[in-house]
């Protein structure tokens, strides 16, 4: 697969002076990106690491402070809250948006007319910013003028929806405005990985007599399995990085019941003016990306593998 | 961090020199959180006086509340651009005056002798270590009740309470009426504005212990607990959709009767006027109820803070904005415009002002008197924000959930400990 | 679409059973359904962005317009008050177009020309290359707010278009990169090899082979870039002032919640002007954006 693909040498051996200049070309090409990514990856989240180990408030200070920062913000409420709505957050979406995604794909892939146009229909949300998104489902759901309201006034008077007031059902609107967004996304992907499946193979399952069900679960989902691997690894970037959609829809309340520790991080860093305690906070985020991540990246590598080994 | 600040003094001694010399065009942006309503309109009238004095204006408005202008203003300094003007106060003003970035106003202070008319409880805070760094625009009176005359009739009650008790008696009354007897918003510093003004009517010493000292003792007793229970009355006399409501709509439920009280500050006023809204027909006001009877006051002050400036266009532009925001004439204009009442105790309360801001010097007198005057917790008066943001939490979460009140005070007492 | 063959199960010739009738009408029935689930909200708005906002607060947030205006989109556009300066949005669109284009167009080149030197070349470092990349793809932007924002001071250039499109640049590029790599490294060699084979070089080979071969990726890129820039939030919040603000932080302020009465009907048309870029974008190249997903962008 292609991280492994070997790269060819095309270059005869270089004669002339020119030639060898000619050669250089390409790394003079990458070196300002090498350059600007080095800085970026590297010099930047180690700055912000040294940055977490100082005693840093409201300005950057250059000292050494230990990990003080690091323990503290466990005992903060909007931490410890925010990390337990990213993991309520981040589980539902992956397997709504995925699970929501796959069946629309099921459903397109059987030779629908209009697809062109349902397809657009489910892909549009993506293309919309979290905070037209919030900002929206926010009006929607809001019970004074949204949904609520609408339904009463249609006649069924008792009819009840404050989900965005409530606190202990505000995290599902988010859940809901963020499924609403992302579904459509994986819709399409899935699909272009089920037109991918082999046509024989389906073809050969049916003569033996395998119900759709089996066929489904037997050929199709393996040959998918990469792109669902993909699909996992993009939400779950949307899913850890969840600020503007929640500063929109809920501004993380009612209280603090849909803080994120996107927005945390943000008001330690300038609102509360405890930068330490802020980059402190952002490594956590990477390193819990790092440890949900490892594992699906060792996985999408061994399945690679086997395919590879396979063909 | 006195090298830097002495420099800085003589970077902008040396700069005034220069840019009197060039005649630079005095130049300011403001950055503030009025960014709607009579709020704007009030911070407008100073861009009107500031470009007819001949500077040029420009304005950075945040919304939100003021945590929201803390962070826009640190996210400025982190990236090397400090405002030339900001509004910030309580203090934050002593916080940044100490990390030298902040400029030096004494000549003009004394030049215009600031200190003989600025009011006594305000000049210490612009003027911390002994450089005035900032200039006071108002005083606010948080611990206001508006209450609606409709609702009020309707629940066959002729005085406003005095107490808390004689207020849950008309709560009581207003909710069998079928009137919403307390309306609320749902951002936490309407939560820490509402708890505060109950902290002040359950007791001052209370206030000071808890609130301004950060006592622990006080943060978890039994008076906290008492001080909970009163706020957990309160909630249940709230309407349900009070989550995600700004502070001016429960302010038009109270003024057109949907709800009874509204206890909040007085920028209330301001809206009301430009809501056509009248005194005496539509809504009512005095202070909060104070269960000890003495009059209580909780201070609000707003104030602009200068930071040290290379430009000498801003430099000068300092100097225009301070002499502006100082002049009695603006200090009538905006605060009969924003609902406060002048920080210049010079200046006579005219007919142009509302009936409740004459009562607001009033009260405010009163209660210097009787030493209760408190400085302000919810609006960054009393302690560092990031204390003010732990309690903000409990007292947000106490509103929203069923935490006992035993449980809030002990996380009070824990939120703040946390923070040190 | 040319996969229309491989799909499983049915034979466009046999006339269908009647439990295929059935399932027919259901698969319809269900794809009606969510489809206008998915596009309700944006119905909504629509419909809001032409009511009277009196009518709005009077009936529900969700209603049919009785009597329309368009005046919600003037004022959204050119009267409405945005952090007590009352432009609209017009100034903070355009703001974002300034900002977008360019931060767009120049990712999108040098990715696919990084794609191009670190796939058809022998370059030493391009495993760590690969490596740094994806980890920019992958870093949260939380990690480098700090840094960015002290050395965006230095640099001078905080707060301003230039500031911060070279943070858009600097992170985009890894994102054009990696995807343009995995498009790139699909393509034959032999073109290369016959190119260099003429003596072509490097920009050369590029401009004639690569280029021509890469629409596809171009056009993903574009659109991912586009999308990504347009919408995003956190870094538009933290590196703006008045002078200088992208849309999505100017909407957030326009809705922030704390005047009085609710403007919905420009706040809904607001709302659909900063969304609208993003829509053409995607309906202009969706289907393209489809197929070049597929090939390679997402591996």
């Amino acid at each position: 697969m292609p991280e492994d693909a070997p790269i060819p040498s095309f270059a005869p051996r270089p004669k002339s002076r020119a030639a060898r200049l000619a050669q250089l070309v390409p790394m003079v090409v990458l070196l300002p990106t090498l350059i600007t990514t080095g800085i970026y990856i590297f010099v930047f989240v180690l700055w912000n690491v040294y940055l977490s180990m100082t005693s840093s408030s409201i300005l950057p200070v250059y000292d050494f402070a230990g990990f003080d920062a690091y323990t503290r913000l466990w005992r903060n409420p909007r931490w410890t809250t925010g990390v337990w709505n990213l993991a309520l957050f981040g589980v539902l979406y992956i397997l709504l948006s995925t699970a929501f995604g796959i069946f629309l794909a099921i459903l397109m892939d059987q030779r629908v007319k209009g697809e062109n146009l349902l397809r657009s229909i489910f892909l549009y949300p993506i293309a919309i910013s979290f905070v037209v998104t919030g900002t929206t489902w926010q009006w929607i759901l809001n019970p004074s003028t949204g949904l609520q309201s609408f339904v009463r006034n249609l006649g069924w008077e008792g009819f009840e929806l404050s989900l965005i007031t409530d606190r202990e059902t505000a995290i599902y609107a988010v859940v809901i405005a963020a499924v609403w967004h992302a579904s459509g996304f994986v819709m399409v992907m899935v699909l272009a990985a089920l037109r991918g499946v082999d046509s024989d193979m389906v073809k050969a399952g049916q003569i033996d007599g395998a119900g759709m069900g089996k066929i489904y679960r037997r050929i199709i989902l393996p040959t998918i399995w990469p792109v669902l691997i993909s699909v996992f690894i993009i939400l779950l970037q949307f899913a850890i990085k969840t600020f503007d959609l929640v500063l929109a829809l809920t501004h993380g309340g009612p209280g603090i019941s849909t803080t994120f520790p996107a927005i945390f991080v943000y008001d330690r860093l300038f609102a509360a003016g405890e930068l330490a305690q802020g980059a402190a906070a952002a490594v956590w985020m990477l390193l819990g990306l790092v440890v949900v991540f490892l594992p699906i990246m060792a996985l999408n590598w061994v399945i690679r593998r086997q395919k590879g080994a396979a063909s | 961090m006195e090298l830097r600040t002495k420099l800085g003094t003589t970077v902008a001694a040396i700069s005034i020199t220069v840019a009197g010399a060039a005649l630079a065009e005095p130049k300011t942006n403001v950055l503030h959180q009025w960014h709607s309503g009579a709020n704007a309109e009030a911070i407008n009238k100073l861009g009107e006086m500031y470009e007819a004095a001949g500077g040029q204006w420009n304005q950075t408005a945040v919304p939100g509340h003021t945590s929201n202008t803390i962070a826009r203003l640190r996210a400025d300094v982190i990236s090397g651009t400090p405002p030339s003007a900001v509004q910030l106060k309580g203090p934050e003003i002593a916080e940044w005056a100490n990390t030298g970035l902040t400029a030096n106003m004494n000549a003009l202070a004394e030049a215009e002798g600031w200190e003989d008319v600025v009011a006594p409880e305000l000049v210490s805070v612009m003027r911390p270590d002994g450089e005035w760094v900032a200039v006071p625009m108002n005083i606010h009176r948080i611990d206001w009740m508006w209450a609606s005359k409709s609702a009020m009739d309707a629940a066959g009650a002729t005085e406003l309470p005095k107490t808390w008790d004689e207020f849950n008696a008309i709560a009581e009354k207003m909710a069998e009426a079928g009137i919403i007897p307390v309306a609320h918003g749902g951002q936490d510093w309407i939560d820490g504005t509402l708890f505060e003004i109950v902290v002040q009517g359950i007791s001052t010493d209370l206030y000071r212990k808890a609130f301004v000292e950060l006592d622990l003792d006080a943060l978890q007793g039994l008076e906290m607990q008492s001080a909970f229970d009163q706020l957990r009355l309160m909630v249940g006399w709230m309407d349900d959709a009070f989550p995600g409501r700004g502070w001016e709509e429960p302010l038009n439920m109270m003024a057109k009767g949907e709800a009874g009280f509204y206890f909040h500050g007085d920028w209330a006023i301001g809206t009301m006027n430009a809501a056509g809204y009248e005194y005496g027909v539509d809504y009512l006001c005095a202070g909060a109820p104070m269960n000890s009877g003495d009059p209580g006051y909780i201070l609000n002050s707003d104030s602009v803070v200068f930071f040290e400036q290379t430009d000498p266009d801003f430099v000068e532009g300092q100097a225009l904005l301070a002499s502006t925001i100082m002049t009695p004439e603006f200090q009538k204009v905006f605060n009969v415009a924003k609902g406060s009442i002048p920080a210049r105790m010079d200046v006579e309360l005219g007919d142009e002002f509302n009936p409740c801001q004459r009562l607001n010097i009033k009260d405010l007198r009163a209660a210097a008197d009787a030493g209760t005057v408190v400085r302000s917790m919810a609006h960054n008066m009393a302690v560092p924000e990031k204390f003010r943001k732990a309690m903000f939490t409990v007292i947000s979460e106490f509103i929203t959930s069923d935490m006992s009140s035993e449980i809030a005070a002990r996380r009070m007492a824990e939120s703040v400990i946390n923070e040190y | 679409m040319t996969a229309v063959d491989t799909i499983p199960n049915l034979d466009r010739k046999k006339p269908l059973r009647p439990s295929q009738v059935l399932g027919r009408i259901a698969l319809y029935a269900t794809l009606t359904v969510l489809a206008l689930f998915v596009l309700t909200p944006l119905a909504v708005i629509i419909l809001n962005s032409i009511r009277f906002n009196d009518d709005i607060l009077r009936e529900s947030f969700i209603g049919w317009p009785t009597r329309m205006t368009l005046d919600n989109w003037s004022v959204a556009w050119g009267e409405a008050c945005i952090n007590a300066s009352c432009t609209g949005v017009k100034p903070y669109f355009w703001a974002s177009i300034l900002m977008v284009v360019p931060a767009t167009v120049i990712s999108t080149a040098i990715g696919l020309v990084n794609g191009f030197a670190l796939t058809k070349w022998k370059m030493p470092f391009a495993g760590f290359i690969f490596v740094a990349i994806t980890i920019g793809v992958f870093l949260p932007p939380q990690v480098v707010l700090l840094p960015w924002a002290i050395a965006l001071g230095w640099l001078g250039l905080s707060k301003s278009l230039v500031g911060l499109s070279l943070v858009h640049i600097i992170q985009g590029t890894c994102f054009t990169t990696l995807f343009c790599r995995n498009y790139l490294i699909n393509l034959p060699d032999d073109l290369i090899k016959a190119a260099r084979i003429d003596g072509a070089g490097f920009f050369r080979t590029f401009w004639k082979i690569v280029v021509p071969l890469s629409p596809p990726i171009i056009i993903v890129t574009i659109i991912w870039q586009f999308t990504f820039i347009w919408n995003e939030f956190l870094f538009a919040i933290t590196f703006s002032s008045s002078d200088f603000r992208p849309i999505t932080a100017a909407l957030m302020s326009l809705n922030a919640d704390d005047t009085g009465v609710s403007e919905y009907g420009f706040g809904s048309a607001a709302v659909l002007i900063a969304a609208i870029p993003p829509l053409v974008i995607y309906f202009l190249g969706g289907r393209y954006f489809v197929r070049g997903l597929t090939q390679g962008a997402v591996k």
